[in-house]
């Protein structure tokens, strides 16, 4: 596997929990998700793949969508965080921690042996 | 940035084949509400936008970041349909969702290979079963008389001389069971592989689609 490959799973495999993170904190709506990712990650490639996954979790009971109309100029679509998206998201980051926690412990063993071998 | 007509031209544009593709597989009610979000995104960029370094560039920058049309409706395309068999579980939309699958990969396509063989022979043992009672003399594991070795299972119109049935009626229940059992266990593989498609999925951030 290529590093590309193996970076891009792992940018796949991360967007759900990335986008559950960035409607936590309250409604956002499309574009100021993608924005939020931006500014924090290097998740989003291409603008127009983060929509159907918005879908999906809508789909899913995850999020709920509003369409605000008054706001801006055009309408936005606001997701929100449901309690079921809210409880999802406390398991995601359970996971993710702990498999984090393993990989950093990994990595440390092995750069301690490498370490004592030199 | 304030549109030109030809810039306007060219968002409808975008918006009318995201539009026109979307519809070969949503509801009309879904296909609004997804145009309606897609154009809500463009106009917002656009109002962003400085112009620089000049209306065509700055316009197809922000298309570009979106993604082709094509691509975004294959996008939608892709989670509908295998949301709907992994949901569901009925054996239409899990076919359709390994055809869509089966199309873009070569371990969908491996995948969907298999499960064709699996459900065609268990449906094969099926048949044979239910075609059993109509026709007691052409259906059976055909024997050769001399050796008295089987050597084939099924139907045979007229019925193969120098052979003989040598299953009788239990070819129904063994039939059945088998039948019923490479079908299940074939839907449930089929089900489980598109469950874990589903979770590591074709959305890939760059754009593309991949197992």
């Amino acid at each position: 596997m290529s590093h590309e490959t193996w970076q891009e799973q792992l940018r796949r495999g991360s967007l759900d929990l990335a986008i559950l993170l960035s409607v936590s904190s309250g409604p956002r709506y499309g574009l100021a998700i993608i924005q939020h990712l931006e500014a924090f990650t290097d998740l989003v490639v291409t603008e127009g793949t983060i929509y159907p996954i918005l879908a999906r979790l809508t789909r899913d009971g995850l999020l709920d969508a509003t369409w605000v109309e008054d706001e801006a100029p055009h309408p936005r679509k606001y997701y929100r965080l449901t309690r079921a998206g809210a409880r999802r998201l406390e398991h995601m980051k359970r996971e993710w921690r702990a498999f984090a926690d393993k990989i950093t412990r990994l990595i440390d063993a092995a750069e301690s042996t490498a370490h004592a071998t030199h | 940035m304030q549109l030109t007509d030809t810039g306007e031209s060219r968002v409808n544009g975008y918006l009318f084949i995201l539009e026109r593709s979307l519809k070969t597989f949503l509801p009309p009610d879904l296909v609004r509400d997804v145009v309606r979000e897609i154009e809500s995104h463009l106009r917002e960029r656009i109002v962003a936008a400085d112009g620089a370094p000049n209306e065509r560039v700055a316009l197809e920058t922000i298309l570009g970041e979106l993604g082709p049309p094509l691509r975004v409706a294959q996008a939608y395309s892709a989670e509908r349909i295998v949301d709907e068999a992994v949901v569901t579980g009925r054996i239409a939309a899990v076919l359709s969702a390994l055809w869509h699958v089966g199309a873009r990969t070569v371990v969908g396509f491996c995948v969907a290979l298999g499960v064709s063989v699996g459900y065609t022979a268990g449906w094969a043992f099926l048949v044979v079963a239910i075609m059993k009672p109509i026709f007691p003399r052409n259906v059976g594991l055909w024997a050769d008389d001399v050796t008295g070795m089987p050597h084939r299972l099924g139907m045979e119109f007229p019925a193969p001389a120098g052979e003989h049935d040598m299953a009788g009626y239990w070819i129904i229940p063994v039939c059945l069971v088998i039948g019923i059992l490479i079908v299940r266990s074939t839907h449930r593989w089929a089900r489980r592989f598109l469950s874990r498609w589903r979770e590591r999925r074709a959305l890939a951030p760059t754009g593309r689609f991949v197992a």
